[in-house]
């Protein structure tokens, strides 16, 4: 019977979260998803959960094991305002890791009106110690 | 995080709201270190709490100008430990939307 894996403390240099690998899955999610779409609000809520679900799911299947995911989905309409997105951890620095995109969209409609979207994806990875 | 721990975070991230921004107006030179402190603020009242998680707290400042914003987010964590709460304070000129994820150890 194989218990190596109960006694395994700290992730060798393989199996650790590696923020390059997810960068580019987000990013290839968010480019097929979001590239012709324009911001509704009825359906931006389903959008954005449908986003951070597949991110995820796509992320639970790079091979990242005993690592927990939290995926944050923000996407906003541009009318010209200012916005500031800021976050901080407190985790262990040596295991834990998080990857991050940020997309713009520009549609523009009949009218010249330009709506931008703007999206930010973080992606956090926590190894889960028990 | 349970129930209990969530609405301990809460009164946190509206405090160091409240301190660090009040009644100001949206200064565009003004925003980085609002969210820097209210991030960093909330995350050391969090860990002064003493329990044992790792937490995840992030801030988004969004100027009011009758634009739309929605945040999501998916986790894969353990439901019985792992919780999140979410804040959204506003004044006359800005919004603010704080997040604290917190994941047991």
């Amino acid at each position: 019977m194989d218990t190596s894996d109960a006694y395994i403390i700290r992730p060798n240099h393989r199996h650790k979260f590696k923020p390059a690998v997810v960068r580019e899955c987000i990013r290839e999610i968010v480019r097929e998803r979001l590239s012709a779409a324009k911001y509704d609000p009825k359906e931006v809520s389903e959008q954005s959960r449908s986003l951070a679900d597949c991110v995820r799911d796509k992320v639970k299947c790079a091979g990242f094991d005993r690592y927990k995911l939290v995926v944050q989905v923000v996407i906003g309409e541009q009318r010209g305002q200012g916005v500031k997105m800021m976050s901080r951890c407190l985790w262990d620095a040596d295991t834990d890791n998080y990857a991050e995109d940020v997309f713009f969209n520009f549609v523009l409609c009949g009218d010249c009106f330009w709506n931008l979207l703007l999206l930010r994806i973080r992606r956090y990875s926590i190894r889960d110690e028990r | 995080m349970s129930r209990v721990h969530t609405l301990h975070s809460i009164p946190v991230c509206v405090q160091s709201i409240e301190v660090t921004i009040g009644d100001n107006a949206y200064q565009q030179n003004r925003v980085n270190q609002w969210t820097t402190n209210v991030v960093e603020q909330s995350l050391s009242q969090l860990s002064k709490l003493g329990k044992p998680f790792k937490y995840i707290v992030t801030c988004v400042i969004m100027q009011k100008t009758g634009a739309g914003v929605q945040s999501a987010s998916a986790c894969f964590w353990d439901n019985t430990t792992d919780g999140n709460c979410s804040v959204t304070w506003e004044n006359k000129s800005m919004y603010c939307i704080v997040s604290v994820f917190g994941l047991a150890i």
